[in-house]
């Protein structure tokens, strides 16, 4: 494969650096990639979830009963994390009601139900042919308010990366073209398909994030996606990357070394690390944004799965019901026996296929045992360190595997556990079917209670101390203040020619004594008010 | 739908323990075929013993642990383990020794560290050093079948007689008539092969040539190099396979031929051996690449692996050479076992986005 994708080799693609660690699982690809993307019919309902990675940062504009046009804006963004939601149709606002989203356990979030009038009429759009015409600032604004956001395998609102590259100068603009996990081909048929739209899209990505130089990395697998790429950034300032084929190349430390040769220093969020990744998708979506001033509310999803009579990509609305598109690809309820989204090696089994494509929807799978049968009975580790070989973060896993079983919080962190990705690739090796990956987040979540549990107790014990000071001091100065009244009673009594005179100089005395007082303890409440640590709720 | 117990990821390669251990059994087969050709059934007859005993302690154990016998021994660890032993031990080594070494390494070095992968030393090579403890003897003496007209002449190992006496030697009851075997026992017994002078210089494989015997003749003195041979031609597949890793075998017998080159007097009073003698007059090349690598016992991490080699091809040459024990692999490879777990602590590769140990020490000797 790779020998053939060698003779496309020319000046405008190069060929990637290389990657550490990775297996080449079969990846069940050309069962979707026969057909071209389909368009689906329009659902009866619409389901779009309110809820966004970070909590709630929308705000509903429409109430039940409204009619709303396709392309209208329904929930605005109160924060720059939100991605605000358009209405996918014409229709009426059905209800505003909880409904399990795509989890593999039971959870319900609000979601608005548009009710379909099928004449999909669409509210009036602003296309912007010339965007190069338009600031910056105005193409970011723009691609914000159109909804536009990351559309990759992992989930980050990061509509805002323009925003933030804008802070610091962005040097490098990487489009992420590869789809490494089993099953999924919605960003290949794209590329194959609408080249084009793509590399438009990125050259508006790379104005709105004002890098220097943009390149897409692609899997040396995609030949046909390569060949219609190559016409498409002809004469273009793109340059095309070809990156070796095997899991997880899609991840995004992995291309950026795939791309720069450079490794991303371990716990870099990668915000002042001048280089941008985007999805394909996110490109896409940027060129109909801008280019047909279409708001974002259809994605390219793939369907695959035995139980399905043809695997298939759709360019599915927003919110389409996860059964309706089943049905449409032929699905054999009998045979399939749980629903995947997401490939099929980092993807979640649904607790219930009652859910709406959401925007990071990017492959759904029907699967049934005979694809993914019961893995085979644990049994020990034996070291073998095949794990270690192909672990992208370049871990021992086998070391991580020992340490997680005896919760070994220290030796876990000296491992470097945090820097663990959690692709899978130790678990698809493991000669001992052991369910690594699942120890290691198990251990994750372990490390981050201890940490809490550490802070909270850090916290607490400051508190303690600072109270216990404060009560010595207290006794302290009773014990002072003590001392002086007894001492100024011996005096008072002591004396006893009383005159005019020293009257008035005890009263005098007296007198600064209190307005002394008086300072001292204005001064010490402002000192308390300033040392007194962690006010407020925990 | 019911909901699916199966958590990502879902898809695994076909690698299993059992295909691994599968594969060192068959890549052993040449070196053990040879072994019967020179020595008889000697080494077949250990085998047996050991892994009837093996698997039957295993069984046992595991039900004592309360796991699935069942399902935990299609490992097929507690075969490896016995085959190797097996292998070490000398041919004709009474049953009762075989059973009483395989208890050791399965009851003791095993189970009661916790099982398969939580064992810290090689059970083949800790069985084999209790018996080497409790009866030096027994497994200092090497038997072939001999002539009983001509004694001193050795016979056809796979001949009638030559059967009889492996037989003999393995299960003494046998032997109705008591004299009978106990000078067989006395007659047959040769020394290990690296006691012979003739291996020493020059070396036998060359001296059995001239004296117009043919490589395949059945003549102890050539046997070893042919067994050898067959063992790294074991070894070489296990390797071609990725079943081990270079490192290991590599350090031994990278370390064992430069110390047996800097040491090397030839025409001294004490012998220390050439490097041919060292690697294929001995048990070098079976404990490089299959006993060394047993990855539970072994150090784990890349350079960690070329140390750990390194620390058993040290000891190997010097038990072998200034110590008191004929050959030294068992020894080497505990004493290497000793280490593993400091040097995976201190030998840690660099993660992914992390500066090495190196560039760190520099710059904080910078500031």
């Amino acid at each position: 494969m790779s020998f053939l994708a060698g003779l496309f080799w020319d000046k405008s693609s190069t060929k990637a650096h290389k990657t550490p660690g990775g297996i080449k699982p079969a990846d069940f690809k050309d069962h979707s990639l026969r057909s071209q993307i389909m368009t689906p019919p329009v659902p009866k309902e619409l389901w779009l979830s309110l809820r966004q990675k970070d909590g709630n940062n929308l705000e509903t504009l429409v109430a039940v009963g409204d009619k709303v046009l396709k392309h209208q804006l329904i929930a605005a963004a109160t924060t720059p994390f939100g991605v605000p939601i358009h209405a996918p149709t014409s229709g009426q606002i059905k209800e505003i009601a909880a409904k399990l989203v795509v989890n593999a356990f039971e959870e319900r979030q609000l979601h608005i139900v548009i009710a379909a009038d099928g004449l999909d009429n669409s509210q009036q759009l602003h296309p912007l042919e010339m965007y190069q015409s338009i600031s910056k600032i105005q193409l970011i604004a723009k691609l914000h308010d159109l909804g536009v956001g990351e559309l990759g395998g992992a989930d980050f609102p990061k509509v805002i990366k323009p925003d933030i590259a804008n802070q610091s100068q962005t040097e490098l603009l990487i489009i992420n073209a590869c789809e490494c996990e089993p099953f999924i081909s919605a960003d290949e048929a794209l590329i194959r398909e609408k080249a084009e739209q793509v590399v438009i899209g990125v050259e508006i990505l790379q104005r709105a994030s004002g890098a220097n130089n943009s390149v897409i990395a692609i899997e040396t697998r995609m030949l046909d996606s390569i060949q219609a790429l190559k016409a498409a950034v002809e004469n273009r300032n793109i340059k095309l990357v070809l990156v070796q084929t095997k899991y997880p190349a899609g991840d995004k430390n992995q291309i950026i070394q795939a791309v720069t040769g450079k490794e991303v220093p371990s716990g870099d969020l990668q915000k002042d690390n001048s280089i941008l990744v985007h999805n394909v998708g996110t490109a896409y979506a940027a060129y109909n944004a801008v280019i047909k001033g279409q708001a974002y509310i259809s994605r390219i999803t793939t369907l695959a799965g035995k139980p399905l009579k043809t695997a298939k990509n759709f360019e599915v609305l927003l919110g389409t019901p996860v059964p309706f598109l089943l049905e449409l690809c032929g699905n054999d309820t009998l045979k399939q026996e749980s629903t995947i989204v997401g490939g099929s090696l980092m993807g979640i089994t649904l607790f219930e296929e009652n859910v709406p494509i959401t925007r990071k929807t990017n492959c759904i799978i029907a699967a049934c045992s005979d694809w993914f049968p019961e893995p085979p009975a644990e049994l020990a580790c034996i070291r073998c360190g095949d794990c270690a070989d192909v672990c992208p973060a370049k871990l021992l896993p086998q070391q991580l595997y020992a340490f997680s079983r005896s919760q070994d919080l220290e030796n876990l962190e000296d491992q470097n556990l945090i820097d663990c990705i959690e692709c899978g690739a130790c678990s698809y090796v493991c000669p001992s079917n052991i369910p690594l990956v699942q120890y290691f987040r198990a251990s994750k979540a372990t490390q981050q209670d201890h940490l809490k549990q550490s802070e909270l107790s850090g916290h607490w014990k400051e508190r303690y101390q600072f109270h216990q000071s404060r009560l010595i001091k207290d006794k302290e100065e009773s014990k002072t203040r003590k001392a002086r009244v007894t001492k100024s009673r011996a005096a008072n009594s002591e004396s006893t020619d009383f005159s005019r005179s020293t009257a008035k100089t005890d009263i005098a005395a007296a007198v600064n004594r209190v307005k002394k007082r008086k300072i001292e303890a204005a001064l010490k409440k402002a000192k308390e008010a300033k040392t007194e640590p962690g006010e407020g709720p925990i | 739908m019911k909901p699916s117990t199966i958590s990502s990821p879902r898809q695994t390669n076909s690698k299993s323990v059992s295909n691994l251990m599968k594969t060192v059994l068959i890549c052993l087969c040449p070196g053990i075929v040879s072994s019967c050709w020179f020595f008889g059934i000697g080494i077949l007859l250990n085998i047996l013993i050991a892994t009837i005993a093996a698997l039957v302690f295993e069984a046992v154990c595991l039900a004592c642990r309360g796991k699935d016998p069942k399902v935990q021994m299609t490992d097929l660890s507690a075969v490896v383990t016995a085959v190797l032993f097996a292998l070490t031990v000398p041919v004709g080594t009474p049953w009762t020794f075989i059973v009483a070494g395989i208890a050791f390494a399965i009851l003791i070095s095993k189970h009661a560290y916790g099982g398969l992968g939580q064992n810290l030393f090689n059970p083949a090579m800790t069985g084999y050093l209790f018996l080497l403890l409790s009866f030096p003897l027994a497994m200092t003496t090497w038997h072939i079948p001999l002539n009983d007209l001509t004694s001193g002449m050795p016979i056809s190992p796979l001949s009638m007689e030559g059967v009889r006496q492996s037989l003999l030697a393995s299960f003494p009851f046998m032997a109705f008539d008591s004299n009978m075997s106990k000078e067989l026992i006395d007659g047959m017994t040769v020394a290990t092969p690296l006691t012979l002078t003739e291996m020493a210089s020059p070396n036998a494989f060359a001296a059995a040539l001239s004296s117009d015997a043919s490589i395949w003749s059945r003549d102890a003195r050539t046997g070893w190099e042919i067994v050898n041979m067959a063992y790294l031609l074991g070894g070489l597949t296990l390797l071609g396979l990725k079943v081990i890793r270079w490192h290991i075998p590599l350090a031994i017998i990278g370390t064992v031929t430069l110390l047996s080159l800097a040491f090397y007097s030839p025409g001294s009073a004490t012998i220390t051996g050439t490097p041919y003698m060292h690697l294929f007059g001995s048990a070098t090349i079976l404990g490089a690449f299959f006993i060394a690598t047993d990855p539970v016992s072994a150090a784990t991490t890349t350079s960690g692996r070329l140390i750990y080699g390194v620390i058993i091809g040290i000891s190997l040459y010097s038990i072998r050479v200034w110590g008191s024990y004929p050959d030294a692999v068992a020894i080497a490879v505990i004493f290497g076992n000793f280490w593993a777990p400091m040097l995976d602590h201190f030998f840690k590769p660099r993660s992914y986005g992390h500066k090495s140990k190196l560039s760190q020490l520099i710059q904080g000797l910078k500031s």
